[in-house]
């Protein structure tokens, strides 16, 4: 073995990772090639063909869980970055204060309780709601799922002021600004990629959430993810994967804009 | 000088500063807070609450006190003799494929998971951050897209199969999809990411130095790994291991799409109960045991992490 | 701000007017048992276009006297006052005073020229005063070629400069410099020493200069405060502190310096004859307000390069080594009573041997190089 010793190398990690790799993009690039197949059948590649993608468009039903994901998504994720902006400047740079970890605890909360428990716990409650003021709207979806967004929008956020330099504010101040004028020039600027990048990820995550939403939607409230989890246990044609490469694209896009304003240094 | 002496009283000022910013903490804090209260921690009482009720007879509960939902998380009465009590095999059945699912999921991420994490921390900086955004993707897809992409994969007439077919090693189809292994598979697949970011962030502050003192003095590749790389990087192991577990133990989509209706999980028992079984408060009970074992795992992984960091302190 | 005048300059009779006073100024951090007492009664006079330094080691309380004047916090108790108007309770942002930071904190998200007209923008000048303002301010600092970039694109010292004009843009009343010199490497710290002077000389502002550099201080600064555990120990011009230290923690704190026990023989004014060990009998001067008494033991400083190697000397000394520094040569002794000393020795001539080590050697002190130290 002429190979030259190194510090880092440890015997057949490479092959292992390399092999996680494959397995982690095997069944998604399967999904993906299946969904421009010819055929209806997922069993065998007939030729390349985009039907599927334009049953997929004309299917009114798809169009209309699609729409009400992206704009339940861009509501809740607006509203839980907003307050999740708050949140961040009330609980970072200040010294410890009583409630402090109570805080915390509720803003985690939904990381740490199962979709499940809280979906329960949702429906539970906001059945109680509807029967004594009979409301049956999207309301209930877009507090459940903001909810849901905070801690996610919280996390960048909060980690950008914990980073961020405060003796710029102290330099703002001393240059005559005065609290609000410090906030709009100097303080928000700085925390904008913090704030994009809590609203990327908290579209992403309810984008995601199948549990809460099964558990919240009332009639006609379907979204793309409770859409498809219906469809799956039933005969799945490859129309499911045209929706579902579309999808993934998507959050696929949300995750890039994400992960490149996170990398982002002040 | 002697005029300005006359202002010291009037400048010696005790500025209390601190209540007063608290108050502002509060007041950012609470329009989120209010929101979590009224959609994610408030609801959780009602299910304490209506755990200790007694069902209505179509979903539901009934405004009476009762134990029996609690009861019968555990045990189930006799159709025609209610005395006689024996213990819910079909609920430990499915308790223990939960619990043994999730800890098989979580040995079986670590063991992919250390590898993968090792392979990405041991790049030069240009290349490790296409690695990790790798990783990352699909951390942050749809983990019901990733659960159909694996159905894809094992299904009866899945990649698996009708490759195995073609080439002749198989003549029908080996049955996969629902079954335990299924879950299993499925839950690795979507969780393994969170095994591998922890890792990952623990051997990001590994000092190169502490291996090259290893192999300085006299330690083999295994030694090094054994004795160095692996105590160090201990604390993102176990935060990788509750990050994978947690979710494990309160999976739904996942047994529900590869399990079907025969390897049920707990979080399937649970929506059962509030859908075709119309029962409540055991659908309650059934939850709040959920979060029990939820909280339990990452009780004891406080305490594990308090007591690894005690020494160093000391 | 440059409107009230009248009140802050009544004395054109007694010297330079005072541009900030501080009396009985205390800062205490946190309360109960765990309460910090960062500066205890501090009295202070700054003058009008003084280089002020206030001089110590970190922690001494140098730089929260510095925030208290800058209005980053608030005294405890006792008199500030900046140009005869009290400043208790007013924000940085009302009071004719900038800072220079420790680490610039030029604002990352803006240009250089930005940053210069921030603190004009603010004061709601107009658009064409904010800008010749800028960019005079940038000639000032010799920086009108990168106006446009970003701080992150500009060296450490170039940052230096940007922040020094960003904070004399508004022409303040008073610039506070804190430690602004310490992430410069020694030889760019040596052009911003001449660079500050020159601004400062300039534009006629008073600087008051943080430092925990003692050669830094002497060389830049009018008048220095010597400060240690939140007192100020020591005031006066550069001159007045190396030369005539008051307390040991000064004479230690600035220079090299031999502490020697000696008794008081008698005194008059500030003069006192002090008897040195081994019984030679010297002038030495008194610091100002000690109360001598003849026959008490008090210690004396003096500075290694006041003494020198003779036939017969005051001191009587045992060689121990000799450190060449190229410029001249620290010859390390120990008196008869085992205190060590030390004597700076110039290399005026290359052929000079230093001494042998366990060589018996005289020391004799310059004229006036005697200093009676505050016990």
């Amino acid at each position: 073995m002429a190979r030259d010793f190194s510090i880092n190398r440890l015997p057949g990690f490479a092959s292992v990772a390399i092999l996680t790799f494959f397995l982690l993009y095997l069944p998604i690039f399967t999904l993906v090639v299946f969904s421009f197949n010819e055929a209806a059948s997922m069993s065998r590649w007939e030729g390349f063909s985009l039907k599927w993608y334009e049953a997929a468009f004309q299917n009114r039903q798809v169009r209309d869980v699609s729409i009400r994901s992206l704009w339940l998504a861009a509501t809740a994720a607006s509203f839980a970055t907003i307050l999740a902006t708050l949140a961040a400047l009330g609980t970072t740079r200040t010294s410890k204060f009583k409630g402090q970890t109570m805080i915390y605890a509720l803003i985690n909360q939904p990381l740490m309780v199962p979709e499940i428990v809280t979906g329960v716990a949702l429906l539970i409650f906001f059945a109680a709601i509807k029967v004594q003021t009979g409301y049956t709207g999207m309301g209930y979806l877009v507090a459940a799922h903001t909810a849901f967004c905070i801690p996610f929008a919280y996390l960048p956020i909060r980690a950008r002021l914990e980073t961020m330099d405060n003796t710029l504010e102290i330099a703002a101040a001393d240059l005559y600004a005065g609290p609000i004028k410090t906030f709009v020039h100097i303080t928000l600027p700085l925390l904008l990629p913090g704030i994009f990048a809590g609203l990327m990820l908290g579209f992403v995550i309810s984008l995601d959430a199948v549990v809460i939403t099964e558990f919240v939607k009332s009639a006609g409230q379907d979204t793309l993810p409770t859409y498809m989890l219906g469809q799956l246990r039933r005969v799945v044609t490859p129309e499911m994967n045209a929706i579902a490469t579309l999808f993934l694209l998507l959050s696929v896009l949300a995750v890039t804009i994400f992960f490149v304003l996170s990398r982002k240094r002040a | 000088m002697d005029d300005m002496a006359g202002n010291k009283t009037e400048q010696a000022t005790e500025i209390k500063e601190t209540p007063k910013r608290h108050l502002w903490n509060w007041i950012l804090c609470a329009p989120a807070l209010t929101v979590l209260v009224f959609a994610a921690s408030g609801p959780l009482l009602i299910v304490l609450v209506y755990s200790f009720l007694a069902p209505g007879s179509f979903g539901g509960i009934t405004w009476s006190f009762s134990l029996e939902g609690w009861f019968r998380v555990f045990f189930s009465r006799d159709i025609f003799d209610p005395e006689i009590v024996s213990l819910n095999t079909a609920h430990l059945t499915i308790f223990w494929r939960s619990i043994s699912l999730s800890l098989q999921t979580t040995i079986i991420c670590a063991i992919l998971g250390f590898p993968t994490a090792w392979f990405i921390a041991t790049r030069p900086q240009h290349t490790r951050n296409i690695w990790l955004f790798l990783i990352t993707i699909p951390f942050w897809t749809n983990l019901l897209i990733r659960t159909f992409a694996i159905q894809e994969v094992i299904r009866n007439q899945g990649l698996i199969n009708t490759t195995l077919i073609r080439f002749g090693f198989i003549d029908t189809p080996i049955q996969m999809m629902y079954t335990d292994f299924a879950i299993f598979l499925g839950m690795a697949y979507v969780f393994l990411p969170l095994m591998v970011l922890p890792l990952y962030a623990a051997m990001d502050k590994l000092d190169i130095r502490y291996l090259e003192a290893g192999y300085d003095l006299y330690a083999s590749r295994w030694q090094v790994l054994r004795h160095i790389i692996l105590p160090l990087v201990k604390p993102g192991f176990i935060a990788g291991s509750i990050l994978v577990f947690i979710p494990s133990i309160g999976a739904y989509v996942t047994p529900r799409l590869l399990g079907g209706g025969r390897s049920m999980m707990l979080g399937n028992l649970i929506e059962l109960q509030f859908g075709q079984g119309r029962n409540w408060p055991l659908g309650s009970a059934l939850a709040l045991t959920m979060l029990v074992l939820v909280v339990g795992a990452l009780v004891l992984y406080i305490r594990t992490v308090n007591r690894e960091e005690e020494p160093r302190h000391g | 701000m440059t409107a009230t005048q009248g009140i802050g300059s009544p004395a054109t009779d007694k010297g330079p007017a005072i541009e900030i006073e501080i009396r009985n100024l205390s800062k205490v951090f946190g309360d109960g048992p765990r309460a910090f007492k960062a500066l205890d009664d501090i009295q202070l006079d700054i003058r009008q276009g003084e280089f002020f330094t206030l001089l110590g080691p970190s922690g001494c309380g140098k730089t929260t006297l510095l925030r208290l004047i800058a209005g980053f916090e608030q005294p405890s108790s006792g008199l500030l006052q900046i140009n005869g108007k009290a400043v208790a309770g007013l924000g940085p942002n009302r009071r004719p005073v900038n800072t220079v930071f420790q680490n610039y904190a030029l604002f990352p998200h803006m240009t250089l020229a930005e940053n210069i007209g921030f603190g004009l923008k603010m004061l709601g000048k107009s658009r064409s005063e904010v800008a010749s303002t800028t960019q005079e301010m940038l000639k000032l600092v010799k920086m009108d070629a990168m106006a446009d970039r970003k701080p992150a694109q500009i060296s450490g010292g170039q940052q230096q400069r940007i922040a020094l004009a960003r904070a004399l843009a508004p022409r303040p009343r008073v610039l506070l410099l804190d430690e602004p010199l310490s992430a410069l490497d020694l030889k760019l710290r040596k052009e911003m020493q001449v660079e500050l002077k020159r601004l400062q000389l300039e534009t006629g502002i008073t600087f008051v200069f943080v430092t925990h550099d003692q050669e830094e201080a002497l060389t830049m600064s009018d008048r220095i405060a010597v400060i240690s555990g939140g007192q100020v120990l020591q005031m006066g011009t550069p001159h007045e502190i190396y030369n005539f230290p008051a307390e040991r923690f000064v004479a230690d704190f600035i220079g090299d310096t031999n502490f020697i026990d000696a008794e008081i023989v008698q005194y008059e004014g500030d003069f006192a004859q002090v008897r040195l060990p081994g019984g030679v009998v010297r002038e030495a001067s008194l610091p100002e307000g000690f109360n001598a008494r003849v026959g008490e033991t008090v210690t004396v400083v003096i500075r290694p390069e006041h003494a020198s190697l003779t036939e017969r000397g005051d001191l009587q000394a045992t060689v121990e080594n000799a450190v060449f520094f190229g410029t001249d040569t620290h010859i390390h002794l120990r008196l008869e009573d085992q205190t060590p000393f030390i004597l700076r020795r110039q290399n005026t001539g290359v052929s000079v041997a230093p001494p042998e080590a366990g060589q018996h050697a005289c020391i004799a002190v310059a004229e006036g190089g005697i200093q009676v130290l505050r016990s």
